[in-house]
């Protein structure tokens, strides 16, 4: 058996900047190897010599598509640690910009998908839907992606007047849209003979393997932050949390566009409920000694945000434990046995963002 | 990738994105380069044929930006290879970023570029 | 709101390891913390997977007291079925950091731990492959996340 070994990235449209050291015999992996640090930046060492409100802009660029989201985790673990809670305005308006930034961050995935099967209409149009959501993130933050709008205490600034009114607008367009992206895409042969029986990740691998978010769902888990210890406002919400059997790259890539159906759901009733009120409340100016552990649902998985804080003005210690780390772990073990050609839409279809995974 | 969105639509000003580097004439730099990736950022370039350009974009790309004090960053890529438009911002506006093209564009046409 | 959950599983673990100089305290819902000498750490954590279903290692920090001269290495773990986490802490000395590997027990823990090699120097016995995971390969400038590890000014 003569094996050839294939660098697969760390300059490559699919893989992001990350490695795969691929031994190939034929068409099938042999052994997969994972080379991860491409874009490591030690946000961790720097987190101890930043103050808290530093901190913010530099977890946030964790995952710069789903900024809402990783930045959430953080700052819930600083309000925790200070003993505050955010006022019942900023929590509806945390579900709701987090929600947003769950669609965005799925469309995003939904168009490399495209570049990753080859299929245009699939790079274009969620590309192109995900701008109506930027606007709506424009329109509150005034930046395109990585916010800094959550702050220990709430949100930085209230939701301009037209936003309420431009997002339902926003929504009831899409999610007619979410119905052709179902039959273009998913219904669709071609999709299908591609995801469908590929990548298989069973149950008691993705659990074991601590694998997060729509992967592990796709294979049975039906866990999700959300419902699991709910956070901000999602006890105040209902919505659904969708999960599949078969575990292939199909299964979490109909998850995904389901997952974006319920966050429709979510804004709308969030809109809804939205109670006047403050945004801010006043935030100590020391930090005391202690430490917290928060989990939120990001667009990827389970981000975990562990803060210990030894009384001064920086962190003693900032652990991000990030979904993408979880998941690349796990796709080592899933691409041994597979095809070359299916290698890309298997590791797509984890939602590994290079940046998440070595912070 | 905004860029190639309809809204933005770098096409029409000639650019393409093309997944060889043997057919592209224009390194983006966009974000942050590290030690590690800086030895295969070198390589990439080294692999275009000539005549070839270098943008750096957004904050990191220029000066390391926001972890400008980190280990395993690199404090802007001028420092590994030669660039010829710097685009700021953290990150980069689209409308920025094609206004960086168009500098370069402008740049080859009168040429002054490296 | 009801910690009796919490309040239950902190007990029932310590009570079943009184000669560990353990403690578990109940922080607030769904957190509880258990502090133990670090012989003790594999034993703990596979009781709380065979009692309590805390199946998964969600995340291994460590963390450098410079000022103790120790290292304290937290394991997060998570229940599926009771929906609580636990952080099990441990202290080792600083120039012998070294304890029990939990991968053999949790496949999770494996590239947690990896991580924590390789930027603190904590190390784990029987842990598979403790190699490279974040750092350029000819890295050579020591463990950044130990406190004596500077930074550019």
């Amino acid at each position: 058996m003569s094996t050839i070994r294939l660098n697969w990235g760390p300059q490559h449209p699919i893989t992001g900047h990350l490695r795969f050291i691929l031994d190939i015999d034929g068409d099938i992996i042999i052994r997969a190897t994972p080379d991860i640090g491409y874009t490591h930046r030690g946000i961790e060492k720097l987190a101890e010599h930043r103050n808290y409100v530093q901190i913010i802009p530099l977890v946030e660029r964790i995952c710069n598509v789903d900024s809402f989201n990783v930045s959430l985790g953080y700052v819930s673990a600083v309000e925790e640690v200070l003993g505050i809670e955010p006022p019942v305005r900023a929590r509806f308006i945390r579900v709701i910009m987090a929600e947003l930034n769950r669609i965005m961050s799925h469309l995003y995935w939904f168009a490399i998908f495209g570049v990753a099967a080859g299929l245009f209409t699939l790079i274009m149009w969620p590309i192109a839907d995900r701008e109506l959501f930027i606007d709506l993130a424009e329109m509150v933050t005034g930046s395109r992606v990585t916010y800094t709008y959550f702050t220990p205490g709430g949100v930085y600034a209230d939701l301009p007047e037209e936003f309420s009114k431009r997002t339902l607008k926003t929504l009831d367009y899409f999610e007619k849209r979410l119905k052709d992206y179902e039959t273009i895409f998913l219904h669709n042969k071609l999709y299908q003979m591609r995801t469908v029986d590929v990548g298989i990740l069973s149950f008691n691998d993705a659990l074991e393997r601590g694998v997060a978010g729509p992967s592990l769902r796709g294979s049975g888990a039906k866990i999700d932050v959300r419902q699991d210890e709910p956070y901000a406002a999602y006890d105040e919400v209902e919505f659904e949390v969708p999960a599949e059997k078969s575990g292939d790259s199909y299964a979490r890539a109909k998850i995904r566009l389901s997952e974006m159906k319920q966050s429709i759901f979510i804004v709308r009733q969030a809109l809804r409920q939205l109670p006047p009120g403050p945004v801010r409340v006043k935030v100590p100016s020391a930090v005391p000694e202690g430490e917290a552990y928060t989990r939120v649902e990001s667009g990827r998985g389970e981000l975990g945000c562990y803060l210990v804080s030894d009384g001064r003005t920086q962190p003693e210690r900032l652990k991000l434990s990030t979904p993408s780390f979880r998941n690349v772990s796990a796709l080592a073990h899933m691409l041994t046995g597979v095809k070359v050609a299916d290698v890309p839409i298997i590791y797509h279809s984890m939602d590994i963002w290079p940046l998440d995974a070595d912070r | 990738m905004a860029l190639v969105s309809p809204r933005y639509d770098v096409e029409r000003f000639g650019v393409l994105p093309l997944p060889s580097l043997r057919q592209c004439d224009l390194l983006i730099v966009l974000g942050l380069v590290t030690h590690k990736m800086a030895k295969r950022v070198k390589l990439i370039y080294q692999q275009m044929p000539d005549p070839k350009y270098v943008m750096a974009v957004g904050a990191c790309a220029i000066s390391g930006g926001l972890f400008w004090d980190s280990y395993n960053v690199v404090k802007g890529i001028d420092k590994v290879l030669p660039v010829d438009v710097y685009v700021p911002g953290c990150p980069a506006r689209p409308e920025a970023f094609i206004q960086g093209i168009r500098l370069l564009q402008e740049k080859v046409k009168r040429g002054l570029s490296k | 709101m009801s910690l009796e959950v919490e309040a239950m599983i902190a007990k029932e673990i310590e009570a079943k390891f009184q000669g560990a100089s353990i403690e578990a305290k109940v922080q607030r819902k769904r957190r509880i913390t258990i502090e133990a000498g670090k012989e003790w750490i594999r034993d703990i954590a596979n009781y709380m997977k065979e009692r309590f279903d805390f199946a998964l290692v969600i995340s291994v920090s460590a963390i450098d007291l410079i000022r103790e001269k120790q290292f304290a290495v937290v394991y997060h773990l998570w229940s599926p079925s009771y929906r609580i986490l636990i952080a099990l802490r441990t202290k080792v000395p600083k120039d012998s950091a070294e304890l029990l590997s939990l991968t053999p027990l949790f496949e999770s823990a494996n590239w947690h731990e990896k991580e924590a090699h390789e930027l603190c120097g904590v190390k784990f016995d029987g842990h598979p492959d403790l190699g490279r995971l974040l750092l350029p390969e000819d890295w050579s400038g020591g463990f950044p996340l130990r406190k004596e590890f500077k930074l550019l000014e």
